[in-house]
């Protein structure tokens, strides 16, 4: 029993598969938000294996400097669309994103 | 650490092993339970704790600046940022949508197409494997370093996302700012009203 590159990447699959299914299937604005961090966090999960595990890189640590910006980037995304969601809140007193359209 | 001239192996000790598994089966759990759960309270502690639980997977093959980051910033300030928007609006209410509607058929069709291609892809690909010639430096000497102009760049990003997201929410409204601050957003001009009939 081992844990390898392939157990790492099947588990940032699930992960993004699982943000894939917030985007597609809900429509509040703040699921929807939770899921793209899932798809971020999963990227970050398989550049971390890779540069532990598999292909690397010229450094053992670029992996994890990559997952680092993904993680930063994900927070500020997380920031803008939280904003967003407050705004949409104001108008039509719920979070949908269908309530906008128009 | 990886010693030099070695091959990347795979982790066999079995606590460590154990502790990936659970720690892998846990965070899809948490993830799945932030995405199907109505309560947007409960959504958003679940999602905290598969954020804590992505930074426990990163202490067992990252260095541990990307765990201490991970746990100590990006999890606390997810989870503030979650905090203040539910505190600010009330956001508790459940979902209208029923497990069987339309939009969850569909979308789980696309997580499952989208997971099956990509369990696929890793299963059938050889990735290839490369002698680690020289352990390299810490992660901080990386970035301060190698990675130095994206650093600074993301510093960019981070301080307009703090800023686009204070002007955002010290507009009104979504369409402009054509309302006083000081008045109910879900009130509609009259005078709009009556031109409507």
């Amino acid at each position: 029993m081992s844990a390898g590159l392939n157990v790492m990447l099947v588990g940032s699959a699930a992960l993004f598969a699982v943000g894939a299914f917030a985007l597609v299937a809900r429509r509040s604005a703040i699921v929807m938000l939770l899921g793209t961090q899932f798809m971020f966090m999963a990227g970050g999960i398989a550049f971390v294996a890779f540069a532990r595990f598999g292909l690397g890189a010229v450094h053992a640590t670029a992996g994890a400097a990559v997952a680092l910006f993904a993680g930063a980037i994900a927070v500020a995304e997380l920031a803008v669309g939280l904003a967003m969601a407050a705004l949409i809140y104001r108008e039509q007193r719920n979070f949908s994103v269908d309530a906008d359209r128009g | 650490m990886l010693l030099k001239g070695t091959l990347p192996q795979a982790i066999t000790s079995p606590p460590v092993v154990l502790f990936i598994y659970a720690v892998l089966i846990l965070m899809i759990g948490s993830a799945l339970a932030s995405v199907l759960l109505r309560n947007t309270m409960y959504a958003a502690g679940a999602f905290a704790g598969s954020m804590v639980l992505v930074a426990l997977l990163y202490l067992t093959i990252a260095p541990f600046l990307l765990f201490a980051v991970q746990l100590l910033l990006f999890t606390t300030v997810s989870a503030l940022l979650l905090i203040g928007l539910l505190r600010g609006t009330t956001g508790l209410k459940a979902s209208t949508l029923g497990p069987l509607s339309r939009e969850w058929i569909i979308g789980a069709a696309v997580a499952a197409a989208l997971m099956a291609l990509l369990v696929v892809v890793v299963a059938t690909t050889s990735w290839p494997v490369r002698l680690i010639g020289n352990p390299g430096p810490g992660l901080g000497e990386t970035l301060t370093n190698t990675y130095v102009v994206g650093l600074a760049v993301l510093v960019v990003i981070l301080a307009s996302a703090a800023l686009g997201s204070g002007l955002l929410l010290a507009a009104p409204t979504l369409r402009g700012g054509s309302t006083t601050s000081g008045r109910d957003p879900g009130r509609r001009d009259p005078r709009a009203r009556g031109s409507s009939r």
